[in-house]
């Protein structure tokens, strides 16, 4: 596939979650220009998936949406989204190349005004995984209400090609015949923001392999307590019903030797205890219960927040639960060794059971970036206690979870610092052609 | 769009159809079930408001995958959400 788009930019920034956003902005207002590339369809990363943050309570959309709408309107930021990252590799000093192919979205971006016709009228219903699975959407679909750009895409996959959604488009930006494209972006710096996924539903047998009712991650929990959530409320998957009882279990995909994920995700204690004061101010009725190994409460007031959970009667047992099992009545049965109390092997049944997992890299620079990583597989900070946010590429900085687990506020710091060490780089390049 | 360019358009989508005719079959059979289940939940919440149980028990399917297609309804527009009943919600037809 040959190149036929090249673009040149100061700076490339690999991630539009948070992270690449943040960089990107503060690297667009020192009057840099930017690239930033993102595989999915819309910027916004895990953050504008999220319901609420720790431990303020703020609405995430709210605060991702003008980050995104920033960047998207910003003179020196051009987004590529919908693009895979092939290669990035380091030139000379003052080049950076990054190789990425734009997937086809089907949808002319430059015509689609997203008016979304096509997917009221597109008769094939799809899973939708921006919603946990739990609701479906159309066939062509923009990914979400504020995902930004708002431009349509077709999953071909899933297409029956009736013709509707062309038929009904106002200005003709349907194109079932586009390709794949290949685009060339040349630099002189890169931000490497990739973020985390969640480490799998389905890695455990004692937890059931992600195969029992009304055990979910916590990601498709954001999304039950989200505003516009699949069921605008929180209720058991299996049936509808609202639960009166709803259980966490803590470190279910991290700390754990078994699963390759030895080290803490950080953040798990904290999402599971904002996640849980949500669910006490949506089902007041409810008891709610975390299972935890140790809490790590690290950051600025997160002990308060967690004391404020216990003091909403938020119900902490410690144990490591050993095994979830389904029972009757479509409920979900924890055993679990008591450490504190009586002491003995415990059995509880819930209505929900959220498995708080962990976080693992998303991103495998192998065969497409020289850039080194650790044994966790996150990219790995050259200087890790006084610059850590330089990699052993030269002129290629990391931002955010691509370098380890950490929350939203240490993420932005990093970022911010990430934005400082490539415009330093950039500076003198310029010193050293001026 | 001219006459020489419609039947252009009409040739290639015959070949593109040609090219995709095992992702377009496993598509047509997914909506003609789609729009089976959908009609029966629109006929079971035709009478008055249900519960997901009770549809699932009008449609002969498991809850799961009612409250699947209701929560997909609710999202556009076909489906409402009604007055509580017990622990579950009563969902009825808007259009």
């Amino acid at each position: 596939m040959k190149s036929k788009r090249d673009f040149q930019f100061d700076a490339i920034v690999i991630g539009g979650g948070i992270a690449g956003l943040q960089s990107a902005l503060d690297l667009g207002d020192q009057g840099y220009t930017v690239a930033v590339v993102d595989k999915d369809a819309t910027i916004g990363g895990k953050m504008i998936r999220l319901s609420k943050v720790f431990p303020t309570l703020d609405c995430a959309s709210c605060i991702t949406t003008p980050k995104m709408s920033s960047a998207a309107h910003h003179d020196n930021i051009t987004l590529f989204t919908y693009c895979t990252l092939d290669n990035l590799k380091r030139e000379s000093p003052d080049r950076v190349v990054a190789q990425l192919t734009q997937k086809p979205r089907y949808v002319d971006p430059d015509k689609c005004i997203g008016c979304r016709k096509c997917e009221y009228d597109c008769p094939v219903y799809v899973p939708d995984d921006e919603q946990g699975g739990f609701n479906m959407r159309k066939a062509i679909y923009i990914p979400f209400s504020n995902a930004i750009p708002q431009i349509a895409l077709l999953d071909a996959e899933n297409c029956a090609l009736c013709g509707k959604c062309a038929k009904v488009c106002p200005t003709d930006a349907v194109d079932y015949f586009m390709k794949p494209e290949a685009i060339t972006l040349t630099a002189s710096t890169a931000v490497l923001a990739t973020g985390f996924e969640l480490s799998p539903l389905d890695q455990k047998p004692q937890y059931g392999l992600g195969r029992l009712q009304n055990v979910v991650s916590s990601m498709q929990m954001e999304r039950l307590l989200a505003p516009h959530g699949p069921y605008n409320r929180v209720l058991r998957p299996s049936d509808g019903r609202e639960p009166d009882s709803i259980a966490y279990v803590q470190c279910a995909g991290s700390r754990d030797k078994s699963l390759g994920i030895p080290y803490c995700s950080r953040v798990c204690c904290m999402y599971a205890i904002k996640q849980a004061m949500l669910l006490s101010g949506a089902l007041p009725l409810a008891d709610i219960t975390i299972y935890y190994m140790d809490i790590r409460a690290f950051g600025k007031g997160y002990e308060q927040f967690y004391q404020n959970a216990k003091a909403m009667g938020i119900e902490f047992v410690k144990a490591k639960v050993a095994q979830i099992s389904q029972a009757d009545d479509q409920k979900v049965m924890l055993r679990y060794e008591d450490q504190e109390g009586s002491g003995g092997v415990m059995e509880r049944d819930h209505d929900l059971v959220i498995l708080s997992l962990g976080m693992v890299p998303q991103w495998n620079p192998e065969g497409i970036c020289s850039v080194g990583c650790g044994q966790d597989g996150f990219i790995k900070p050259a200087i890790p206690k006084i610059a850590p946010t330089v990699t052993d590429l030269e002129g290629v900085f990391t931002a955010g979870v691509a370098s380890g687990p950490k929350d939203i506020v240490d993420t932005i710091t990093e970022a911010g610092a990430a934005a400082m060490e490539a415009a330093n780089y950039l500076k003198a390049l310029n010193g050293s052609t001026a | 769009m001219s006459e020489k360019e419609k039947k252009a358009n009409s040739s290639a989508m015959k070949v593109l159809r040609q090219e995709r005719s095992e992702t377009i079959a496993k598509a047509r059979a997914a909506v003609k079930e789609q729009s089976g289940v959908i009609k029966g939940i629109r006929e079971a919440l035709t009478p008055a408001p249900k519960t997901i149980p009770e549809i699932a028990e009008a449609v002969s399917m498991e809850t799961e995958q009612v409250l699947q297609y209701i929560s997909t309804l609710k999202r556009y527009g076909i489906v409402g959400e009604g007055a509580k009943d017990g622990d579950y919600f009563k969902y009825e037809l808007t259009c």
